[in-house]
């Protein structure tokens, strides 16, 4: 377990190394830099040649990234090309939308989709099992954009319940506030990964009634559904485990899309913003974070898969 | 998963709006405007380009000269909505009948808002280091000043040559005084003499001002405004209906029956100095006969545009209705298919292919129009996409273009026609001449005759056409008195906000 653990991590490790080099270098395939941008529609070469100058982007590839990989590796991201302000400290202060933005979405997407995937494959075959799964399928499809702006219509617009838009400037100072800005686009975000998910707990379960040990606790005298949850739930969480780990990835994309349509103020609008400002050390960090943050997912994942699997254990 | 269909969601939503306006409708506005301005009000605006950051000697981007300029920071001089030039930190100024001494005398009983006060010497340093300082913006607007020499409250401003631009050059980023030796860090702070202090800055959200308690004039009217950034204009729109702005510019005007529904918000329409430019790169190919950039011209149907949008105006000249120098010179260009055709045959350049290189965030409806009108001619338009910094990289910096869409905001901006190394790629000598000639001109009249000359010069070269003349399109809610509708893309000066 031990030495399965080490190796493991020694790949992590890998991985980042590798993901650091991608993003270091496809970044600099963008035309443009930030010089000038800096510079605008009115200025001369001289002017955009003294900021790169300045900026220290005149120095060799080479020595860029190993100045920047080096930093990474001291614990320090990096300062903003831009507004001079340190990434570590920006990254933390979006995260503060980011992360309970994510969490809520998981929640969310968990908590419907769990009990209905499970009840939809119970009841397959009949009305309201196909009900559920016809349900699932179209919600899967729905594009988020489309789904929040529905539910901005709806919630915030006619009822006025929750904000349109935006993030309280006193953030979670006023814990309450914060969360109703939150709630709609969770909602979009939960409802459609969630949707997914229904259909994946649905076909894992139809998987796990077909299992040996169901079949043989069924034949034992327990009745079909009590023998499936009894024995055969046990390994559809598994693989819902599994497939939450590659979820968050998708929660992530999630949130690029929906923070930019609700205005909030979140890791995944800063990153559209500063790809657009070519301000790459930035970007760097933020994709380093993210990358990092999925890999280390997949880690625990596969670790937490080790420990609760007797197959997996066995296996070893 | 994240599949972009916005035509689609826009389509629906729009129905949505559509069933809302149905259950709105009917409520009569309420009286607005009553009683006397809250004095602790904060008003929020919705804006939609936040700045990189705050560098007012250094950033380009009229998303900062919106914000910065009149309102934290200020110049001796300053312009009027209507674009007039007014006392600024000069509470008055003489020019010598040569035109080449300009004398102001510098207000007494400024502060910075640090609570230092403002001395002529600051005035110098300001002028005299933007002038040295060649990557500061606008630093060669300066160009012609030879010294920069305080005397009592007197600052003396001499030039080596007569300079008509230079006063309105003070208006702006030129003009702007700093304190000596400051040392806060620009990008996030901001140290200036206006009506109003930076109080925070949330960087991807809003940028808050506070009321300068020690403002050398009328103090501002609200205790606080708070720029709100919001990019989609149906976000936009969404925030409005909620109530969570009070004020939306840069607005569309296609939404304006959805806005005004309940009575809230009126939308105004004031004129800007948004050009937008479909730019020619003229140094070869097809594109450097001047038939085939005319035949463009004629084959492009300029109110579409204006319909379109449901704002703005046509625009046939690189000089828009505010600027000195504009004239009406619809008749350069009349939308004419037959012509246009006739040009490209003359031309030899029947079933032409070329590539319009636009930015992304600029609306789709534009380069359709352009599409469906070349193709009217027998000319196959080819669209690319691309983020803002890589239209900088490829059409401005390496001139790499056939064609290009561009909005150009800022105000009296022809000298880049006179610049043959601009990105335009127009070189004429005879409009390099006259513009030189309307610099150096002493009169005001005279200056705007002989751009006036340029600019039809310019134009009848067809040297690039002018798709419109966009509007600041701007919506105010009801509780709002004392918000600009002019050109507040380019500046917002919010000394008269209030807010019942």
């Amino acid at each position: 377990m031990i030495r399965y653990a080490l190796t493991r991590l020694a790949l992590l490790a890998l991985g980042l190394l590798v993901a650091s080099v991608l993003i270091f270098v496809t970044l600099r395939v963008l035309p443009g830099d930030v010089a000038q941008l800096i510079a605008g529609v009115n200025s001369t070469p001289e002017q955009i040649a003294a900021i790169r100058e300045r900026l220290g982007l005149n120095q060799p590839i080479t020595a860029q990234y190993l100045d920047w990989i080096g930093g990474v590796l001291r614990g320090d991201l990096g300062t903003s090309q831009i507004t001079g302000s340190s990434v570590a400290a920006e990254l933390a202060e979006k995260a503060q939308v980011t992360v309970p933005l994510g969490i809520l979405a998981l929640t969310i997407a968990v908590l419907f989709s769990v009990p209905l995937g499970v009840l939809s494959a119970m009841r397959r075959g009949r009305a309201d099992g196909t009900a559920l799964s016809v349900g699932a399928q179209t919600l899967a499809a729905v594009p988020v954009v489309w789904a929040g702006m529905m539910l901005v219509v709806v919630f915030a617009v006619w009822l006025g319940w929750l904000p349109a838009q935006g993030f309280p400037r006193t953030g979670w100072s006023t814990p309450w506030l914060a969360l109703k800005a939150l709630i709609l686009p969770a909602l979009t975000i939960g409802i459609v990964e969630g949707a997914m998910l229904m259909r994946f707990v649905r076909s894992a379960t139809l998987q796990a009634v077909g299992q040996d040990f169901v079949r043989t606790a069924a034949a034992k005298g327990l009745t079909r559904n009590t023998a499936l949850i009894r024995h055969g739930l046990p390994v559809v969480g598994l693989s819902v485990i599994t497939v939450l780990g590659l979820q968050v990835a998708g929660i992530i994309v999630g949130a690029v899309v929906i923070e930019q349509l609700f205005n909030l103020p979140g890791i995944g609008r800063m990153l559209v913003a500063d790809v657009s400002g070519r301000d790459l050390l930035k970007v760097q960090g933020e994709l380093l974070v993210l990358t990092g943050f999925v890999l280390i997912v997949g880690f625990i994942v596969d670790l937490v898969h080790r420990v609760i699997d007797p197959r997996q254990r066995e296996a070893t | 998963m994240f599949r972009r269909t916005s035509l689609a969601a826009a389509a629906l939503l729009a129905a949505g709006a559509l069933v809302l306006s149905a259950c709105t409708g009917g409520t009569t506005p309420t009286p607005s405007n009553t009683g006397e301005p809250d004095t602790d009000a904060s008003a929020i605006i919705r804006l939609v380009l936040e700045p990189g950051n705050l560098d007012i000697r250094e950033t380009a981007g009229a998303a900062l000269d919106q914000i910065l300029v009149d309102n934290i920071y200020q110049g001796l001089v300053s312009r009027t909505p209507e674009q007039e030039i007014v006392p600024g930190l000069a509470s008055d100024w003489t020019v010598s009948s040569d035109a080449l001494t300009y004398t102001f005398t510098v207000r007494e009983g400024v502060v910075f808002h640090d609570g230092q006060e403002l001395t002529p010497q600051d005035v110098v340093w300001s002028l005299q280091t933007r002038k040295n300082t060649s990557y500061w913006r606008d630093s060669a607007r300066l160009a012609n000043v030879a010294s920069i020499t305080a005397e009592g409250q007197e600052v003396t401003l001499t030039l080596t040559q007569p300079d008509s631009s230079l006063l309105w050059n003070l208006t702006g980023r030129a003009g702007i005084i700093l304190k000596e030796g400051d040392t806060i860090d620009y990008k996030t702070e901001a140290n200036g003499t206006g009506p109003f202090v930076l109080d925070t800055w949330r960087q991807g959200d809003s940028i808050t001002y506070a009321r300068n308690d020690a403002y050398w004039g009328e103090p501002a009217q609200v205790a606080e405004v708070v720029f709100d950034y919001i990019p989609d204009n149906q976000a936009a729109l969404n925030a409005a209906l909620a109530g969570e702005v009070d004020v939306v510019t840069g607005f569309d005007a296609n939404l304006t029956e959805q806005i005004e529904a309940n009575g809230d918000f009126t939308v105004e329409l004031g004129e800007s100095t948004d050009k937008g430019t479909l730019a020619f790169n003229q140094t070869s190919g097809p594109l450097a006969d001047k038939r085939v950039r005319q035949a463009i011209r004629q084959a492009i149907d300029h109110d579409a545009f204006v319909e379109a949008d449901a704002s703005g105006s046509t625009l046939y000249g690189p000089i828009p209705e505010l600027d000195p120098g504009h004239e009406d010179l619809a008749d350069v260009a009349p939308f004419d298919v037959e012509a246009a055709k006739a040009l490209l045959a003359e031309a030899d350049a029947e079933d032409l292919t070329l590539t319009l290189t636009i930015p992304n965030f600029y609306s789709t409806t534009i380069p359709q129009i352009l599409v469906s009108n070349l193709n009217a001619v027998g000319i196959t338009l080819q669209v690319n996409a691309v983020d803002f910094p890589t239209w900088l990289n490829d059409v401005y910096t390496n001139q790499d273009y056939e064609l290009s869409f561009v909005l150009h905001t800022e105000a009296r901006d022809f000298e880049n026609w006179a610049n043959p190394e601009y990105y335009f790629t127009y070189d004429n000598p005879e409009v390099q001449e006259l513009y030189a000639q309307s610099l150096a001109a002493i009169d005001e009249a005279e200056a705007a005759e002989l751009l006036a000359e340029a600019a039809r010069i310019v134009s009848e070269d067809a040297a690039a056409d002018w798709l419109f003349s966009g509007a600041s399109v701007v919506a105010v809610g009801s509780t709002i008195t004392g918000m600009p509708s002019i050109n507040v893309n380019e500046r917002l000066n919010l000394a008269e906000l209030a807010k019942r």
